[in-house]
């Protein structure tokens, strides 16, 4: 992706074992992970996985069992304070001061920052459609979003933290709200997302961090990703074909056929397939799109096939 | 009225203290209204002394001539209803305090800025006294003014003698609460668990005269600080004030302590 700064890049965020229970509930599992300056990080796993309490450790809104994280060098606990002036933050579950209008709140929230520029707030509630006269209570989720948005964006930070950013926005919106997120990275500027939304991480992030029950199981450029990915593929033929014909190929896998159809999965690229399927008469070809889950079988697999005899 | 975190609290509560305001004109003014009548009761004393006495020490006190106006005032005013009142107060301002805004899920966003956490504690904190603070200095208001309408005799410095001890009470139990929600997050607990200690404070030091057994516990009420040594008629102790004041601090430092080190609920 284009307007990456010069290498190597400093380092905006860094959490070294990182643990933290709630009681005997799981929350994170030594969790080391690195944000550098200039990126869009997106943080991936499911609902659950530890994407918030991830958030919230570096936040200090609650403190870690064990290890640490530290946002420029500074202690996310002890500096706290100094590292809440530089980032915007949007809360994963928003819940805003429903009395005020939205124009009372950005006021209230820009003093409690200090040195917002007000025209600036102005100009990005236009760009975002935010109707700042509405009192708060009034608004649909989607327009409480935008204000969500809106004050992490206000002071234009070094760091925006954004939990789920996208719930709830229209899809125009959405791309409205990417092409902010390009702009932010191209001042040189650091986003770190978290998100359940595969292509949407696909689409607008540099690196990725996956996270399943409270573990970082891979961290990845989105292109490596793409390419380590499952695909689930359907081939519609004219006639039955043989099974062999397509059960050998390199990074093929699961294949099954269905009168004319075929069904495997894919890692990788996906010539192989096409080429074997030339041989024979192709009505149709379907990709299905990887989601988390095929994202997470990727990594998974090899351990699976190794403690299998 | 945007400016701060204690400036928005007092925003968010002007239209309640207002109606609380309007409550305690109108109490005052009904209370002093009734007093000709009172006063020319013949037999009033001996009519209440007639209860049976710990129903009359638990709910009028113990005051030598009730038809007096320190003793109609104490009896039918500050030794119960207006302690109630002003603790209910306290107690329901809470809500937009510490606990409050994290069951509403707005702490999240507000501790998202750069501001302490102790600085957020102390800003509500000095939220509430002002309000507190305002609502005594009306009730004062509305007493001073009526009562020589109706020739009432007590000094407005005996009655603001009360006043302040009045305010520290709600004040004390403001920040127990306080101090309570800022411990574990929860603001139907905090108010509740106050509640209860407030009644039991409530009845250590009013019947304390009647159960002999209770006795050596009286000082440890707060309700005695406030109205035991009579303020209306004795005027300011500041012995009481003291302690009034040092519980509070001691609640005030304990919610800082608590909530520094705590996890915000999820």
């Amino acid at each position: 992706m284009a307007a990456l700064p010069p290498s190597p890049a400093r380092s905006v965020c860094q959490t070294a074992a990182l643990t933290k229970f709630y009681g005997k509930q799981r929350g994170v599992l030594d969790l080391t992970l690195e944000v550098r300056q200039g990126e869009i990080f997106g943080y991936l796993g499911p609902n659950g996985a530890g994407k918030t309490t991830t958030i919230r450790l570096l936040l200090d809104f609650i403190r870690p069992s064990g290890g640490r994280a530290t946002l420029w060098g500074l202690d996310a606990h002890r500096e706290s304070q100094a590292i809440r002036r530089r980032v915007g933050y949007l809360p994963g579950e928003l819940a805003l001061y429903d009395r005020l209008t939205g124009q009372e709140l950005l006021r209230y929230l820009a003093n409690l920052r200090g040195g917002v520029t007000w025209s600036y707030v102005e100009a990005l509630a236009r760009r975002l459609e935010c109707d700042l006269s509405r009192p708060i209570r009034t608004l649909s989720r989607g327009n409480k979003q935008k204000l969500g948005l809106l004050q992490a964006l206000m002071h234009r930070p070094e760091l925006l933290i954004l939990d789920e950013p996208t719930s709830g926005l229209d899809p125009l919106m959405q791309q409205e709200f990417y092409r902010l997120l390009a702009e932010v990275r191209a001042e040189g500027r650091t986003v770190f997302l978290s998100s359940h939304n595969l292509p949407e991480v696909e689409r607008i992030c540099d690196r990725v961090g996956i996270i399943r029950e409270g573990r970082l199981i891979a961290v990845e450029e989105v292109a490596a990703l793409k390419a380590r990915a499952l695909r689930r593929l359907e081939l519609h033929f004219a006639a039955p074909v043989p099974e062999a014909a397509f059960a050998r190929l390199e990074g093929v896998r699961d294949v099954r056929v269905e009168g004319t159809t075929l069904h495997c999965t894919i890692s990788g690229r996906v010539d192989a397939v096409i080429k074997a399927a030339a041989q024979f008469e192709v009505v149709n070809i379907v990709s299905h799109e990887p989601g988390l889950e095929e994202i997470f079988l990727a990594y998974y697999t090899p351990e699976k096939v190794s403690g299998e005899p | 009225m945007l400016r701060t975190v204690m400036l928005k609290t007092l925003r968010d509560h002007w239209r309640a203290l207002l109606w609380w305001a309007v409550g305690l004109v109108g109490l005052a003014v009904y209370l002093v209204l009734l007093y000709p009548g009172i006063r020319d009761t013949p037999g009033y004393n001996e009519l209440l002394n007639a209860m049976p006495e710990a129903l009359l020490k638990t709910m009028v006190g113990e005051y030598p001539d009730f038809a007096s106006p320190t003793g109609y005032l104490n009896s039918s005013l500050f030794f119960m209803a207006a302690p109630l009142l002003f603790i209910i107060f306290t107690l329901t301002f809470d809500g937009g305090m510490i606990a409050g805004e994290e069951e509403r899920g707005t702490l999240e966003l507000l501790l998202a800025y750069p501001l302490p956490r102790w600085r957020v504690v102390l800003e509500k904190f000095a939220a509430l006294t002002l309000t507190t603070v305002a609502l005594a200095a009306v009730f004062w208001l509305s007493l001073v003014v009526g009562m020589p309408l109706v020739e009432m005799e007590v000094s407005p410095g005996k009655v603001g003698a009360v006043m302040v001890n009045l305010a520290l009470l709600g004040l004390l139990f403001g920040a127990l609460t306080l101090a309570l929600g800022c411990a574990t997050g929860k603001q139907g607990l905090s108010a509740g668990v106050s509640a209860t200690l407030a009644v039991a404070a409530y009845f250590i030091n009013s019947l304390a005269p009647v159960v002999e057994a209770l006795e050596p516990y009286r000082r440890f009420s707060p309700f005695y600080h406030y109205i035991g040594r009579d303020p209306l008629v004795n005027g300011l102790d500041l012995g009481n004030v003291a302690v009034l004041l040092g519980l509070t601090g001691v609640c005030l430092v304990a919610a800082l302590l608590a909530f520094e080190r705590r996890d915000l609920a999820v």
